[in-house]
């Protein structure tokens, strides 16, 4: 096995006619194109190329109300509409592998194990779209999904689902793989944009939007592995039976990367609409916080959504409204669990070292602020905090959220504005006492 | 400031927008961005980042606005403009905004003003004051950048050879990479690490020497980019400012200078911007060219030779000598044994009284200006003088959709107009056709590029309209029968050319709506220019080009075109000629010489006296040898000019010349619009501006104090006024095809120009620009390197009859053919030597320098 040893619930999925993104991921063939077919693989691709038109297969895609799972819950399909029509410069397809928001790790075993379903949902919003040349822009430290994502093109190309002509219906589509350099930034579409073109891995101001105005200045659709992956599913199955599952806006099944202190961490396809609770406690997911330890937060979304508390795990939902309305995001679905030993202060200093690392440098307000950050939030961890460091870190954040050229900077402020609100208990007993509350144990640098 | 340009620029309907910007309303084309209209309309939105000539990027958010209805506050410089739109620019949110970016661009800023040689003129500075607080909450070390190696926590590194870095001034506005990047095409710096340790610098292993480089540190908004012309020498609130105009570039650029009046000095030129003729980027040329006239090395007084040897003069000594000779050689030999020849630099006034002094008091018609042509043909009305004055605008250039250069080295010949073409491809989506002898560097920006072989213009441009006629998108209304029904192939063979390719770019250019014709150096220097002015004029009827657009050969130097108007031609235009008769009360009957012909006609000992203003044909002419033969033979050789040149050192009298910033003087840029350059210091050392000399040297011949039978200035009025001829693109015209030669082992095409830093024999005495320049060098393609197993800075022979040199070899990143390009006006390098005055290629022996 070269894939990571992830746990997945590929054994529900199998058994159930909704999950659909795990069913075959425990199976170490189903990266071979001919399991693939087996599976009902490339049939989504046919039919589309055969029966239907580039406006049908958006309307189909627009009437399931898929939302983009890279994690700003976009509609895919009204995305899709954005592509101007009178548009006469070639039309690109990307497909953002780019996969890097920490705790985040599905995207990873959809391509490691089923890069055939990506590359299926590509061809058909390729299709949608009218483009005739897609992307897939890997991150670079993927080794496994790159050399996995090529052997699945290859094999592509070898069957004819790819290439000129394919299938003999006039179509002609080509698929390139780029791997990115590292940098968290280019996950961001326009500085993925940006990366693809060869030029410094910055974001662009929108408008003009990617659908507009993208790669080389032609309009381009950007789309996450996980979003283009439901794509074959919706088109086989219809808009109808991927609206039957999750709720009335958050449509469809989502995949969670569970992580922290958590018994089971591991990677899970589920309905959306689930109780959080169910996701951390359930033995067939998370299955509780090891050693009896309470809970004392969770980050929902991957690591630049607020911070929940233990009172809000017990209502919170898993989809874009009910977390909305908790004062978080759904973002990409990496679920990070904390339990009472945990120093918030630390945890909010390990996260805004990694946006101070990985702002681009692009923008004043998170180039600089998340600088300032980092260094007020370590001398308070070092218990060298000063009266006014919470207010001041409250106006910094202010001076960032919405005043940035691309989601970096909010991503960088949101947890720590929420950690500085839900507990500033925390923060005010380390300015005070010169030490944090919770002694952490290992190095934090 | 005289401007006499008649042609308007096509009024473009542009749909506008009425918003609100402050409670008051404004109008501003579509597309626009909220920054730029409030700017148009006096409303002032603070920035760094923003540059009105580059795309926006809103990196440094201090251009916030609050526009009703929307939540965030937005950043104006990527705002379009929208109808209705209410946009706050000082409301309490947007001050609260402002205060904070300047916030976060000084915590790690190290506020060293009083030591930093921006003060005084740095935006962050006067933001700061304007919007910042007087206090900083920032408690922690700032970050220092230091360079490697060194103990100073001061950065300060050269990273070319005028730019200094200091990092830590830094604020990452990215103006210096962008406009690097969008507008020069140069990709010597660039941006590194990123976040708040990001950093500019040189790109690794190079220098950031590209010809425009001096810009990057106009542009910066702190003292993070300064050069070594400027810092530290005065601080700005000290130096007063004289608008003026480049004579580097036959653009006219426009430039303003930095002088202290008390020391009479020049400390740095910038830019002025104009629009209409150079978008605010000045050439490294035009910024430290200015260098030549505080340079220490200038002439100081006037020098007669005395026994063989060149002493010291008063100028009553020297200029009375000058009258005395240059009447007896009239007197004696007939006013056809004397003659001038004219820098076509000089300003307007001096080109009229050059002209008068010959014309007029001497009875001489041998005046010319083209000091570095190959031997012309000397018909008044020839074809290439019809396609020289053809009507041309620089800013049209920006709004063509097709762009063909023809023969033309564009960065070497026409630094402005090259970013022009850059601009048009890079904001409009232009298609630039590049066709001519040899690759070069803008072909980067090119749809399609053809490499024709050297001396095949005439088959080239056949080749060009046959495609056309092939394609079905040109009508073939003679232009097959003009070029004696050669067929498309056989035309490409001539020219060695791919069809497939000709077709390309014939397609692209006979679709154009708004081309842009330019047609260079490489033809206006060459002695079949008429021939191929001839296949221009064929091509241009069959695809209506200038009708459509604009089709010139574009003047070389800073007054090329008043030269030409105002009739410094041994045989002007006849409608010239007729006002020049009228002005000067008749003209002596016998035919001018070109400056070909009065050399050859020195070496037959025919020509007796010859005053050469501000000109260095022994470095400039084709043909060294001869120059220096037909110099050395001529009786009486004045030579004034600035600095002791190759042929001052032969003359008899020597007149130290002011530059033009001693002077007031109006030039006439390419396309014919008139520009004042002010007298910004007095004339240094003994010096005289060529105006004064003149009309000293005039009263002295006509034995009056002072000539008051012509007015200068009314003149120069009348000749300026002279429409030129117009029977371009009327009637095909026959042409005759070349044959070029193929290259035999060894023996290549030489091309002579100039290094885009270093264009004429003064500028080697602008320090700055040698910094860039070092030594002459023989650039040729990587391949014909191979072949001949030399490297960059090995040594090359290149011969061409009994004339030999020896240069460095530089390894071209574009050529691509077997040809070797050589600078001119390196001393060390006499390259016309290898030059033929006939020869329509240049073909030298090239091989390896052992050890």
């Amino acid at each position: 096995m070269h894939y990571s040893p992830v746990i997945t619930n590929a054994d529900q999925a199998i058994k159930s006619d909704k999950l659909h993104l795990f069913r075959y991921v425990e199976d170490p063939n189903q990266k071979q194109i001919d399991t693939y077919m087996t599976h009902g693989g490339y049939t989504a691709w046919k039919k589309v190329l055969n029966d239907m038109s580039p406006e049908a297969v958006t309307g189909e895609v627009k009437e399931s109300g898929l939302r983009g799972r890279g994690g700003a819950g976009f509609p895919t399909g009204v995305k899709w509409g954005f592509v101007p029509k009178d548009s006469t410069k070639p039309r690109y397809l990307i497909c953002n592998a780019d996969e890097s928001e920490p705790g985040t790790c599905k995207d990873r075993v959809l391509m490691e194990r089923d890069p055939h379903g990506m590359i299926e949902g590509m061809a058909i919003a390729s299709f949608a779209i009218k483009s005739n040349l897609m992307f897939c822009y890997i991150r670079g430290e993927f080794g496994e999904c790159i050399r996995a994502t090529e052997a699945a093109m290859h094999e592509a190309y070898d069957k004819g689902m790819l290439g000129k002509n394919i299938m003999g219906t006039g179509y002609d589509l080509d698929m390139v793989i780029h791997t990115g350099g590292g940098a968290y930034i280019c996950g961001e579409e326009t500085a993925l944009l940006n990366s693809l073109e060869g030029e410094r891995g910055m974001s662009r101001v929108k408008p003009p939007f990617p659908a507009v105005e993208g790669l080389y200045a032609c309009p381009t659709i950007v789309n996450n592995v996980e979003t283009l992956a439901a794509v074959p599913f919706i088109v086989n199955n219809g808009a109808a039976w991927y609206k039957s599952m999750g709720t009335e806006k958050s449509a469809g099944t989502k995949l969670f990367s569970l992580t922290g202190h958590i018994n089971r961490p591991g990677n899970f396809e589920v309905e959306l609409g689930m109780p959080l609770k169910d996701m951390i406690y359930s033995p067939e997911f998370g299955n509780g916080i090891p050693d009896g330890k309470k809970l004392k937060a969770v980050i929902p979304g991957g690591a630049s959504t607020p911070y929940l508390t233990p009172e809000q795990v017990e209502t919170v939902l898993l989809d874009y409204e009910s977390m909305e309305e908790h004062g978080s995001m759904l973002g990409s679905g990496a679920i990070i669990v904390l339990n009472e030993d945990t120093c918030i202060i630390w945890s909010i200093y390990k996260l805004i070292h990694f946006f101070r690392h990985e702002s681009c440098g692009k923008c004043t307000p998170c180039r600089e602020g998340t600088g300032w950050l980092e260094q007020i939030i370590k001398s308070i961890l070092d218990g060298k905090g000063k009266p006014g460091d919470i207010e001041r870190i409250e106006d910094l954040c202010e001076n960032i959220l919405g005043r940035t050229i691309c989601p970096l900077g909010d991503a960088a402020v949101m947890p720590i504005q929420s950690a500085v609100k839900h507990f500033r208990g925390e923060w005010e007993f380390a300015i005070e006492h010169g030490r944090p509350m919770v002694k952490t144990d290992f190095a934090f640098t | 400031m005289a401007n006499e340009s008649t042609l308007a620029l096509p009024a473009e309907q542009v749909e506008t927008v009425t918003l609100t910007v402050n409670g008051r309303q404004i109008t501003a084309p579509k597309g626009t961005n909220v920054l730029q209209a409030a700017l148009n309309n006096g409303i002032k939105i603070p920035s760094f980042c923003w540059h009105p000539k580059l795309k926006s990027v809103g990196s440094c958010r201090m251009c916030y606005i609050e526009v009703e209805g929307v939540p965030k506050l937005l950043v104006s410089c990527c705002t379009p403009v929208a109808e209705g739109m209410v946009v706050h620019t000082e409301s309490d949110l947007v001050r609260q905004g402002r205060k904070a970016v300047i916030e976060f661009t000084l915590i790690n800023h190290p506020l060293d003003c009083p030591t930093c040689d921006k003060g005084g003129e740095c935006d962050l500075q006067d933001l700061t004051f304007a919007h910042g607080f007087d206090d900083s909450r920032f408690a922690f070390q700032k970050y220092r950048f230091v360079e490697e190696g060194s103990s100073s926590s001061f950065d300060d590194h050269r990273i070319g050879p005028e730019i200094i870095l200091n990092r830590n001034r830094c604020i990452l506005c990215y103006k210096c990479v962008r406009a690097n990047k969008e507008a020069f095409g140069e990709y010597d710096l660039g941006v590194y690490e990123r976040g708040n340790i990001a950093e500019i610098n040189a790109a690794p292993g190079e220098q950031v020497d590209n010809p425009y480089s001096g810009n990057l540190v106009e542009i910066c908004p702190v003292g993070a980019l300064t050069n070594t012309d400027w810092r530290y020498k005065i601080r700005v609130w000290l130096t007063q400012q004289d608008d003026s105009v480049s004579i580097f570039e036959s653009s006219g650029i426009n430039i303003r200078f930095w002088k202290e009046r008390q020391k009479n000095h020049i400390y740095r030129v910038t830019a002025r911007p104009n629009d209409a003729i150079d978008d605010g980027w000045l050439a490294d040329v035009t910024r430290y060219g200015y260098q030549i006239a505080t340079s220490p090395h200038r002439l100081k007084t006037p020098l007669i030779r005395k026994d063989g040897k060149q002493v010291e003069a008063s100028w009553d000594e020297a200029l009375e000598l000058i009258a005395k000779r240059f009447r007896s050689v009239c007197d004696s030999q007939g006013a056809v044994c004397v003659g001038g020849i004219v820098a076509p630099w000089q300003d307007n006034g001096a080109l009229m009284r050059f002209n008068a002094l010959f014309r007029k008091h001497l009875k001489s018609n041998n005046v010319d200006f083209r000091t570095d042509y190959k031997n012309l043909p000397s018909t008044p009305t020839s074809d290439f003088s019809l396609l020289a004055s053809q009507p041309f605008r620089i800013a049209q250039i920006d709004s063509s959709d097709v762009i063909l250069t023809f023969g033309s080295d564009l960065l070497r010949e026409h630094r402005n107009e090259y970013l022009r073409a850059r601009k048009a491809m890079t904001f409009n989506d232009a298609q630039v056709i590049v066709a001519g002898p040899y690759a070069t560097k803008h072909a980067d920006i090119s749809s399609a590029e053809l490499v024709y072989a050297p001396g095949s213009e005439e088959a080239a441009i056949g080749a060009l309209g046959m495609a056309a006629i092939e394609l079905g998108v040109a009508t073939d209304t003679g232009f097959s029968e003009s070029f004696g029904n050669r067929s498309l192939a056989d035309l490409c063979s001539v020219a060695g050319l791919e069809s497939d390719d000709v077709r390309a770019a014939a397609r692209t250019l006979a679709t154009a709506e708004r081309p842009s014709v330019i047609v260079g150096e490489l033809i206006t220097r060459s002695p079949a220019r008429d021939g191929i002015a001839k296949a221009l004029n064929n091509l241009d009827r069959l695809l209506g080009l200038s009708t459509k657009g604009q089709v010139a050969a574009l003047a070389a130097y800073a007054n090329s075109r008043g030269a030409e108007r105002l009739g410094l031609l041994p045989q002007p235009a006849d409608a010239t000629r007729a006002q020049l008769t009228a002005l000067f009360g008749g003209l002596s009957e016998h035919d001018g010489l070109t400056t070909d012909q009065m050399l050859q006609a020195m070496t037959r000992n025919e020509f007796n006296a010859c005053f050469v203003l501000g000109a260095d044909p022994v470095q400039t002419y084709p043909d060294r040898s001869f120059v220096e033969e037909a110099l050395g033979k001529v009786e009486f050789l004045v030579v004034a000019d600035t600095f002791e040149s190759e042929t001052t050192e032969v003359a008899d009298v020597v007149l130290p010349l002011s530059t033009w910033a001693e002077s007031t003087g109006d030039f006439v840029n390419l396309e014919g619009t008139v520009q004042t350059a002010r007298e910004t210091i007095r004339p240094m050392h003994q010096s005289k501006p060529a105006s004064e000399i003149i009309d000293r040297i005039a009263a002295l011949v006509t034995g009056s104090d002072a000539d008051t039978t012509v007015d200068i200035d009314d003149a120069i009025r009348a000749l300026l006024a002279v429409a030129p001829a117009a029977s371009w693109a009327e009637k095909y015209r026959p042409v005759t095809l070349p044959n070029p030669e193929a290259n035999e082992s060894n023996v290549i095409a030489l091309y002579v120009g100039d290094d885009p830093h270093h264009l004429s024999h003064l500028t080697q005495h602008a320090s700055s620009l040698m910094n860039f320049v070092g030594e002459a060098y023989a650039e040729i393609s990587s391949d014909l390197a191979a072949r001949l197993s030399v490297g960059s800075g090995d040594t090359v022979r290149l011969e061409h009859g009994s004339a030999k040199i020896i240069l460095a070899v530089r390894i071209s990143e574009h050529l691509d053919s077997d040809v070797v390009l050589v600078p001119r006006n390196f001393a060390s390098a006499a390259v016309t030597g290898l030059q033929s005055r006939s020869a329509r290629v240049d073909r030298v022996k090239i091989s390896r320098v052992e050890g």
